[in-house]
């Protein structure tokens, strides 16, 4: 494992990069289907340069700390998902950078910002056991937790564990910001907390949070990824399919409120993968 | 060491890139009819999409580098005007759109209303119109975007180079030669280098040279401007916001920017 | 965060406004929430407050058309159709029957605008953005038609007292109705996703609730009153050219966010329909009526904006000034039933309600 770790360096760098374009065609993806020509695909390169070209104007200084800890555990976890390592580390080290981004907006005393950090975590405990259960499934099927054992299958996964796949479906809306879920912090829409958990980070604070946003946007689509971990092709087709499909159910829905979100989205999330599960094993 | 200056030279010049490609705005309204809001609201729609040039509206002043104003001032919003204003990061821009923004528009002579946006916070750009059109908003903000190349110095400036333009570009009637030419000159200063009095020098004329305003961030009319100076009541908030005594006000420009808003301006780049 | 007693719920106060992403206008609404359900509401205006009606008496009565017309951005052409009517009563001038029905078509069109405008910024306030989207669009085309017609989009100036200042041409009236046909298409295709889509039902259904008893008690005018299941229209009074067309108000009976946008949406068909029924009914005239002498004596009228009953007192004294207009704007009445509508709701509902009754406050403060 340790083998791989220049490998993975390199691929994290490359990351940054992928997740930025990414987020630029999802933009001009968005705005042609909403009959609009959209930015160009560079975009977010120039909004996070500019964000640490901005004036420093932190309430206090832990939210600095806390944007610090959001893109290195981010860029952690993504590095031991190059280095083939253990799901459930990578788990927790995901978690670890999301509390953080929530404690920072904590410490500031502004309603909108707590409001929204108190929604983060509402999401967070909707998409940890989805993702849980997703990380269950894939070890069941391989044996153990560790992503090697995974790229050692010689069948890909997704005809056994659909449903499984659309219960990870409900994390990823939830963690790319997407809507009916973009409930503490919606990427373009307009909603009642402002701009919610982000609302009291602004210039290079922002622009790090944006950064271990890609990052955190590249893993999940890593976590598809495998899904099909046996061809590239199948790989890139399926998440290119899946990006697509959030696309779209994020311009055909209203945002939700977090009440549904934790009784609906997480009971059908659950749902899902133990019926599937059930199947694979029990019958 | 050539190496490492290299690379910050580099990312200077992306920040700077950043800066112009990715102008982020937020919208108040502050007394104003709804008709040049609705206009600005247009521009984000799909006939006009300024998010072409980049442009998000963040509703959060924190998030932002342009603040885009329409309305009137009065005693009351102007402090919540004000307080938008300053929880901004530099460097920022503000654009006054609409008539009502500038000076006041139909309004300027009701009881409760203080005049334009350019009472509270300086302006760098003057939309006119009443409504402004959307087109003529997104033209604002592109002339915005110049304003901000020449702060960074990254463009010479089109008025410095020939005299009369640098006269007619400059809002210099007694009414507001406080706020925005201080604000474009420490900004500039702080962020290029140049020394302040090179550049004054061209805010030395009087009020009646403003006979060419061509450019969309001049005001509309100096007649206006001289108007509107007259109104007791004005010059007085005026007078007294800016905390300059009323007779430096006959001196248009000024070749030191008064202490009072330089150190102002300072403070709020910490 | 303050406690209140020792087994109640520690309560918050969140400012709403007055610069927020979701109100366009600045209205400063103090929220005080439990565990985000709204308890109370507590309103501050005065952001907008200009004192326009003190310009009556340094303007004159022609000039105040213009004055009157910027009291709000997106119902003015019917704030100068009331005002105008004002002073042709009080001067007893005969507005002439074609400039009845150009009347009818920019009010109606202004209409068309205003709810396509609102139904744009409701759906953004549930995040539905691409609905929002749409809904511009399609607007533009109304906004096309009145830069053709009158030559600015959003605050036409056609109205003078005794009639209107400009016309339309038989080629521009076919072009228009060609243009009405084509957006009610495109607003037909956004019906079901505006009125029958689960997320919006979601969001919209059972917020904000106002029984008719309770919008009857409390003054509400308006789409929020037939929203309501009340069928009060101003336009029922018959003035203008509305006579000699087919309108009957339309309502919904539940009372709730859904209702009033429903009632809005369907409202935005009947205004293409009554503008192409007065373009081919419009008889062929003078376009306004010659206006001599200065206004005497006090008049009222009533005229039905996008948002309610607008209504006017105008007092003349025998000079060109007059010394007394006053403007009582629908979103004015609108603001208390609001105010009974909020206690009890989530805060995320909270801008779908507010939102829901319309709220012009640069209406409302003139």
């Amino acid at each position: 494992m340790i083998m791989l770790l220049p490998y993975a360096v390199a691929a994290l760098v490359l990351s940054v990069i992928a997740g930025g374009l990414l987020s630029g065609v999802d933009r001009i993806v968005t705005a042609r289907l909403q009959s609009r020509q959209g930015p160009p695909v560079l975009q977010p390169f120039y909004d996070v340069f500019k964000l640490f070209g901005k004036t420093h104007s932190v309430v206090n200084p832990w939210q600095v700390f806390c944007s610090f800890v959001y893109v290195t555990a981010s860029a952690l976890a993504l590095l031991l998902f190059f280095m083939r390592g253990d799901l459930l580390l990578l788990f927790f080290i995901l978690t670890i950078g999301a509390v953080f981004q929530v404690v920072g907006a904590l410490t500031v005393n502004s309603p909108f910002s707590q409001v929204g950090a108190q929604r983060e975590l509402l999401q967070m405990l909707t998409y940890e056991p989805i993702l849980i259960l997703v990380f269950i499934a894939l070890s069941m099927k391989s044996g153990s937790f560790l992503i090697a054992d995974i790229y050692r299958l010689e069948e890909p996964l997704l005809p056994s564990m659909p449903l499984v796949y659309v219960a990870l479906g409900y994390a990823l809306t939830i963690k790319l910001r997407k809507s009916p879920f973009d409930i503490s912090a919606s990427h373009h829409a307009h909603q009642e907390i402002v701009r919610g958990v982000l609302n009291d980070y602004s210039g290079p604070q922002l622009a790090l949070l944006e950064i271990g946003h890609w990052l955190d946007v590249v893993l999940l689509l890593g976590i598809c990824s495998l899904f099909w971990s046996t061809g590239v092709v199948g790989m890139i087709v399926l998440l290119a399919a899946t990006y697509f499909v959030e696309l779209v159910i994020d311009n055909v829905c209203a945002r939700l409120t977090w009440q549904w979100m934790l009784l609906r989205g997480l009971c059908a999330g659950v749902i899902l993968c133990v019926i599937n599960l059930f199947l694979l094993y029990a019958v | 060491m050539n190496r490492l200056e290299k690379l910050q030279q580099w990312f200077n010049k992306r920040i700077n890139e950043g800066r112009l490609k990715s102008p982020w705005i937020v919208h108040f309204d502050c007394g104003s009819c709804n008709g040049c809001d609705i206009e600005t609201l247009a521009c984000l729609t799909p006939v006009y999409d300024v998010e072409r040039f980049g442009i998000i509206n963040v509703g959060n002043p924190k998030h932002a580098d342009v603040l885009l104003v329409t309305g009137t001032v009065n005693s009351r919003n102007r402090h919540v005007l004000k307080n938008i204003y300053d929880q901004m990061p530099e460097p920022k821009a503000v654009i006054a759109i609409g008539a009502c923004g500038m000076t006041g528009g139909v309004f300027r002579e009701c009881y409760n209303v203080l005049g334009g946006v350019d009472q509270v916070i300086p302006v760098d750009v003057y939309v006119p119109g009443c409504p402004a059109k959307p087109e003529a908003i997104i033209d604002g903000v592109v002339t915005a975007l110049e304003r901000i190349k020449v702060k960074l110095g990254l463009i010479e400036d089109p008025a410095l180079s020939s005299g009369e333009a640098a006269a007619a570009l400059e809002p210099v009637s007694s009414f507001t030669q406080t706020a925005p030419e201080k604000g474009v000159e420490s900004e500039a200063a702080a962020l290029t280098g140049e020394s302040s009095a090179a550049r004054s020098s061209a805010f030395d004329a009087p009020a009646s040279d403003l006979s060419a305003a061509g450019a969309t961030s001049a005001k509309e009319t100096a007649a206006q401007g001289d108007a509107t100076a007259e109104n007791p009541a004005g010059e007085t908030s005026a007078a007294a916001f800016e905390q300059e005594p009323a007779a430096q006000s006959e001196t248009a420009g000024g070749t030191t920017p008064p202490a009072g808003k330089a150190q102002e301006h300072d403070g709020k780049t910490v | 965060m303050q406690q209140n007693d020792e087994n109640r719920t520690p309560r918050t106060v969140i400012p709403f406004g007055p610069q927020h992403p979701v109100l366009p206008e600045p209205l400063h609404l103090k929220l005080v929430v439990e565990d985000e359900t709204v308890v109370e509401a507590v309103p501050a205006l005065g952001y907008v407050h200009r004192g326009l009606e003190g310009l009556s008496s340094i303007r004159d009565f022609n000039q105040m058309v213009f004055v009157v017309e910027r009291v709000c951005g997106i119902c003015s052409c019917i704030h100068a159709v009331t005002y105008c009517h004002c002073l042709e009563k009080m001067m007893n001038i005969e507005v002439p029957e074609r400039a009845k029905f150009l009347r009818v078509i920019w009010g109606e069109l202004h209409r068309a605008h205003s709810h396509l405008l609102w139904l744009g910024l409701f759906a953004d306030s549930f995040g539905f953005e691409s609905l929002f989207m749409a809904f511009w669009k399609v607007r533009e085309r109304i906004m096309d038609i009145n830069e053709a017609t009158a030559g600015n989009r959003v605050i036409v100036s056609v109205n003078v007292v005794g009639g209107v200042r400009r016309d339309l041409t038989p080629q521009q009236c076919r072009w228009i109705s060609n243009e009405l046909n084509i957006a009610e298409g495109e607003i037909r295709a956004l019906m079901s996703t505006m009125l029958n889509d689960y997320t919006v039902r979601e969001r919209t259904v059972g917020k904000g609730v106002l029984s008719a008893e309770t919008a009857l008690k409390l003054g509400a005018v308006g789409p929020t009153l037939r929203g309501s299941g009340v069928a009060q229209d101003a336009r029922q009074l018959g003035y203008d050219a509305f006579p000699s067309l087919d309108f009957e108000p339309v309502t919904a009976p539940d009372g709730d966010s859904y209702s009033r946008a429903k009632v809005r949406f369907l409202e935005t068909l009947q205004s293409l329909e009554l503008v192409r029924q007065a373009i081919s009914r419009m008889p062929q005239g003078e376009l306004a009526a010659k206006v001599r002498g200065n206004p005497e004596g006090e008049v009222t009228d009533r005229t039905e904006q996008p948002r309610g009953e607008v209504f006017y007192y105008v007092k003349g004294d025998g000079t060109k000034y007059l010394p007394r207009v006053r403007i009582r704007t629908p979103t004015f009445s609108n603001i208390m039933p609001l105010l009974a509508m909020l206690p009890g709701c989530q805060l995320a509902d909270v801008p779908v309600i507010a939102l829901s009754i319309d709220p012009c406050i640069s209406c409302t403060e003139r």
